[in-house]
């Protein structure tokens, strides 16, 4: 029995066909800007992969970015101005 | 229902066959039915709501900490744990990024980076890893949580994690360009005008 079910596992981690992937890889690029309108039989898995790893960085360093701006924002507003960004994003809702 | 169980539809009578069929689709949740769920969060992150919900709980979260710092990175982290509480802890990423916070706290963060450092001895073996594995890999390591997942699971946790960070930049922007612009006004008259329109 725990044969068994070990077998299935094994065949459900390990058993994804190569079109599975294909179609895992091309869902992927549609969330990449950079490769969103190029044909997914024109790009490669790597090239995916790779343009990925480059966008989330770039996320990382706008956020990073912002983080930085933030804080300088926050430390120079006084209270007022601040009370006025609560209720300015609250009246946004 | 029956569309989510095929394999059930096709041998109910074959008695070890129809239980160890069951066993598998207990096991697995019909792919379907997760698919559709994961395209719903993902499109949630899209929204203008979801962007004010997080803008708000941002705003609020970073003037509860100004009070001991509001350095660049205490920012960046409130907006990551901010992040990882908007996702309602479905992803691994955000269960992660949740995790080692509360590692952090505990000071266990040091035994993690100790860790960190064992890892050169693998890269020996890079020139045998295939191109794909290695950006896989490479994946892994930044998404927060996931540097064991299977291809499939890990491809579904950066869709997410994408979506996310592309809401996290949007709300921040807008909310840095709305106290940069609200800097040299009067705050009496900015409240006003508030409330006016």
């Amino acid at each position: 029995m725990s044969s068994r079910r070990s077998r299935s596992r094994q065949s459900s981690g390990s058993r994804i066909t190569d079109d599975q992937i294909i179609d895992l890889v091309s869902k992927l690029q549609q969330l990449i800007p950079e490769l969103r309108g190029r044909r997914s039989d024109k790009v490669s898995a790597s090239k995916v992969l790779q343009e990925t790893c480059n966008y989330i960085r770039n996320l990382h360093r706008q956020v990073d970015g912002l983080s930085d701006r933030l804080s300088q924002l926050l430390a120079s507003t006084d209270t007022d101005s601040d009370q006025a960004a609560i209720i300015r994003s609250l009246l946004m809702e | 229902m029956a569309s989510f169980i095929p394999n059930l539809e096709s041998a109910p009578d074959t008695c070890p066959e129809f239980k160890r069929r069951k066993r598998r689709t207990t096991d697995e949740k019909p792919a379907s039915f997760h698919s559709h769920q994961r395209n719903q969060r993902i499109k949630r992150w899209r929204t203008q709501r979801e962007q004010h919900i997080y803008s708000s709980k941002l705003i609020q979260a970073l003037r509860r900490s100004r009070r001991t710092s509001s350095a660049a990175k205490e920012v960046h982290e409130t907006a990551d744990i901010v992040l990882a509480v908007l996702a309602k802890g479905t992803t691994r990423w955000s269960k992660a990024i949740l995790t080692a916070r509360k590692m952090a706290r505990h000071k266990k963060a040091k035994v993690a980076a100790n860790t960190r450092l064992r890892k050169p001895a693998v890269s020996r073996e890079k020139r045998k890893t295939p191109v794909v594995q290695r950006k896989l890999k490479v994946l892994g390591r930044l998404v927060p949580g996931c540097r064991k997942l299977s291809f499939p699971n890990l491809l579904e946790e950066t869709s997410d994690y994408i979506a996310a960070l592309e809401m996290q930049v949007r709300a921040m922007t807008a909310i840095t360009e709305f106290l940069a612009g609200s800097g040299p006004q009067p705050p009496a008259d900015r409240l006003a005008s508030n409330v006016n329109s």
